[in-house]
């Protein structure tokens, strides 16, 4: 019986299929260190860490919702929505701090609406937002034609990627503290776990007494946060709101949490699991560019990397 | 094809020989022999865990053995794969059963090798026909062209059997048939089981009941450390026997006699000071319930009884707030509590043991220590829900239901699909009584579980109604019901239909059960005819 089966055989197996993707992670990593110039060294870490940053924000948000059992598509053109509104914000006059906190309670609401209509109104989440997804891309091109706004606020700039702090760089630092808040909320808290039996069996969550709509809703909400945070930072990194800055970036960010080994189908993943997968993604971009692959091709050697290492590690 | 019949009449239709198997280091199967002969209807007993399942997907190929033959009507199947085997005609009724229920009795029955017309078109009308041709043949009650999902768990365990049949099986593996099956349908399913017998096929039964098998069964072995006992003849056995041979070696000696169901309890409750743990006053859904009222003392159990279908199911659910359009009054220990909500009904304290706890009890993929801290995760984190989960609280605490259930698990990490059923209701059973609850409401508690872990759970509803907590028994075993319950109330058509405080015995129950069914059925009938 399925009892007795799998003691101390099971263990290392589970270790080396839960790990596999690190291994395939470390070749790639030391493939480029061997052919591509220079790629062992402190400025390229710093520059994949920044370039990853991004991507690391939204997948851990994303993290949550897909935990859950659900999907949320919309991150991307949440994030290009964002970065227009702090620019709007800015332009019309906003306080320095003002903007940015009423550009995350948007996101918090574009996250909430999605949920309501995942939860209350039944309706597949990929539907939702994949619909929200189209609304907030065209939302973006529409507030200003099409055209991007400048941001002149430095301090903004500053916060949101040019800075630094503690002697890191911005973007790396946002990395790190939101991982933190990630981990400790998905990993520690109460409402991780309800995140995880909503996901895993959301009939026994319920008759366990979780109300898996408001930890859905919760989900995406989070979700909502992340991907405004990354669309300021997009903003704060080319100093204006530009209405195309998040688009296509779910893929990216939906190929790092299920690197990471969160399963597509909910109940079982990890933050750092998904921050590493949104590294890997990084690395594999930066390390093909540098090797002198031409764009096309790059994409097309990523897409078939990250097919293999989600097949290798599917739950 | 007729040349060989002669010698075949003396063979078996299946002999497993000397078969071991090992996953690692832990053996689960040493030196078993099962032999099934034509028209045999082979009993397997043995506990959750002892190697039946094991030894049946050996069977039918889904393991392999480590070493051993088996010989399929005199061919040797050994080397052969699941699908061959099947060819050859060995065939297994899952527990979970694989009917597809979005699809018709006929379109299942003909899956994957529809009747074709102008090649490649599939025939609805010549699948339906054909289907009723062969419902016809083995005299079953079916409708070909019912959707499969509408149907009551014996017709889609007809539909799962008639399958294999049409495939030409000659051996089927029947895992735990009973089940979910109610006292009609068990009716049915031994008639069936008997016209297979007549028509020669051999049957493996895998049951936990007892009584079913001494009364279907030619032969019955019994599975024990991976070892085999028997094959023992019925008549020649009894339960208590059986009993004695399954139960774990540890155990406590007098095993074999408290499986006896004990004699009624003589109820005289004497009045309880306070107010009762439970009550329950003018009770409706719009569907199923209508003015349902009843109380539980604390320290009470009240059954309750009824076929499937009659909706003590939905009654527990209602109460466990799980059914959304509720009106009436419920109070815990004289506190009224809002309808409908689930975290309201587990905050007044009350728990449900679910009556599918694979869907309804278990989070299958997260570890037993989540699932155990599940149903009281502000009480086992700092801060009162607003800190991180207290893992040193949650694994101590574990691992005193653990010794106090006599749960068996590698420990508190393991993932809850891993374990056998009768692990996976103690770890429903723990995280309710983590909760310190003041009501109980027990759906079928004991289903699918092995005689052994049947009686640690009887023992705790009985050691847990002596601490004072209020149960409600749902149970379809009325021995079960007449051992535990001080009450038993038959529900019927969504009413109550009587109390009872004293039963003679068992049949003079299920006799009540079923008239108490067949009156409000009239009812029904009369009504909708006016």
């Amino acid at each position: 019986m399925t009892t007795l089966a799998s003691p101390a055989r099971g263990s290392l197996a589970n270790f080396a299929r839960d790990h596999i993707t690190y291994g395939i992670f470390a070749l790639i990593t030391l493939y480029f260190i061997v052919f591509a110039p220079n790629f062992a060294s402190l400025a390229t870490a710093s520059a994949v860490l920044r370039i990853t940053a991004i991507v690391s924000v939204m997948a851990i948000g994303m993290t949550f919702v897909i935990v859950s059992g659900e999907i949320d598509l919309s991150v991307g053109s949440v994030a290009s929505f964002a970065g227009m509104a702090v620019a709007m914000l800015y332009d019309s006059g906003a306080p320095t701090f003002v903007a940015p906190v009423a550009v995350i309670a948007m996101g918090a609401l574009i996250g909430a609406v999605s949920g309501l209509l995942v939860t209350k109104a039944r309706i597949p989440s990929f539907l939702v937002t994949l619909g929200m997804l189209s609304i907030f891309s065209g939302l973006a091109l529409t507030v200003t034609d099409t055209r991007p706004i400048p941001i002149l606020d430095d301090t903004f700039s500053a916060i949101f990627w040019n800075g630094s702090f503690l002697g890191m760089q911005a973007p790396i630092m946002w990395t790190l503290a939101l991982t933190a808040i990630g981990y400790y909320m998905l990993h520690q808290l109460p409402f991780g776990r309800r995140v995880f039996a909503t996901g895993g069996n959301p009939v026994a969550a319920r008759f366990s007494g979780v109300r898996t709509d408001g930890v859905k809703i919760a989900a995406f909400v989070i979700s909502g946060v992340t991907a405004s945070l990354a669309g300021m930072m997009l903003a704060a990194r080319s100093t204006a709101g530009n209405p195309s800055l998040g688009a296509g970036l779910e893929l990216d960010v939906i190929a790092a949490v299920i690197i990471g080994g969160t399963s597509l189908f909910g109940g079982y993943g990890s933050i750092v699991g998904s921050v590493i997968g949104a590294i890997f993604i990084g690395i594999l971009g930066f390390g093909l560019l540098v090797i002198g692959l031409s764009t096309s091709i790059q994409e097309v050697v990523k897409g078939a990397i990250i097919i293999l290492a989600v097949s290798l590690n599917r739950r | 094809m007729t040349g060989s019949q002669t010698s075949g009449a003396a063979r078996p239709i299946v002999s497993m020989e000397r078969i071991q198997k090992s996953f690692g280091e832990n053996r689960v199967l040493s030196d078993v022999s099962l032999v099934v002969e034509r028209g045999e209807t082979h009993a397997l007993l043995g506990e959750n865990g002892a190697g039946k399942s094991t030894l049946m997907k050996v069977l039918i190929g889904v393991y392999s053995a480590d070493s051993g033959r088996i010989v399929l009507d005199g061919e040797d199947v050994t080397g052969l794969s699941l699908r061959e085997r099947v060819d050859r005609g060995v065939a297994m009724i899952f527990q979970e059963l694989s009917v597809l229920p979005n699809l018709s009795v006929a379109e299942n029955l003909f899956v994957l090798r529809e009747p074709r017309s102008l090649g490649w078109r599939v025939d609805m009308r010549r699948m339906i026909a054909d289907a009723r041709a062969l419902i016809e043949r083995y005299g079953f009650e079916l409708d070909a062209a019912a959707r499969a999902g509408d149907l009551g768990f014996a017709q889609r365990q007809m539909v799962e059997i008639l399958k294999a049949l049409s495939r030409g099986a000659k051996l089927l593996v029947m895992d735990e048939p009973t089940s979910s099956l109610t006292a009609r349908e068990e009716e049915t399913l031994f008639t069936i089981v008997d016209q297979l017998k007549a028509s020669g096929i051999g049957v493996v039964y895998i049951s936990h009941r007892m009584a079913d098998v001494l009364r279907l069964s030619d032969r019955i072995s019994i599975v024990k450390d991976g070892r085999l006992i028997g094959p023992l003849l019925p008549g020649e056995t009894s339960i208590a026997h059986i009993a004695s041979l399954m139960s774990r070696p540890a155990e406590g000696e007098d095993a074999p006699s408290r499986i006896k169901a004990e004699p009624p309890k003589s109820v005289a409750i004497a009045p309880r000071a306070g107010a009762p743990a439970l009550s329950v006053t003018g009770l409706s859904t719009a569907h199923k319930l209508s003015n349902i009222a009843f109380e539980i003392a604390a320290g009470e159990i009240v059954g309750l009884g009824g076929l499937v279908g009659s909706g003590r199911s939905t009654l527990a659910k209602a109460i466990f707030g799980l059914i959304p359009d509720v009106s009436g009054a419920i109070a815990v220990a004289g506190r009224p509590i809002q309808l409908g909500i689930v975290p309201h009904a587990v905050e007044a304290k009350i728990g449900l043991v679910p009556e599918d706890r694979r869907r309804e009890g278990l989070v299958g993929n997260r570890s037993l220590a989540e699932n155990f801290a599940l149903t009281n995760l502000a009480g086992l984190s700092l801060g009162h829900g607003f800190g991180p989960m207290a893992t040193g609280r949650i694994a101590s605490l574990f691992a005193r239901y653990r010794s106090d259930l006599s749960l068996m698990c590698r420990g508190p990490q393991q993932v809850a699909q891993e374990l056998s059923g009768g692990n996976q209701q103690k770890v429903v059973f723990a995280k309710w009584l983590a909760t310190s609850p003041r009501v109980l409401i027990l759906d079928e508690p004991t289903s699918g579980v092995d005689i052994n872990a049947k009686r640690d759970m009887r023992d705790l509803i009985k050691r847990k109604a002596a601490e004072g907590v209020g149960v409600l028994l749902i149970s379809s075993e009325l021995e079960e019901l007449m051992e535990l319950s001080d009450r038993i109330l038959v529900v019927a058509g969504g009413r109550i239909a009587r109390t009872l405080e004293r039963i003679e015995d068992e049949a003079h129950l299920r006799t009540l059960l079923q008239i108490d069914a067949d009156r409000r059925a009239e009812f029904h009938e009369k009504e909708g005819a006016a």
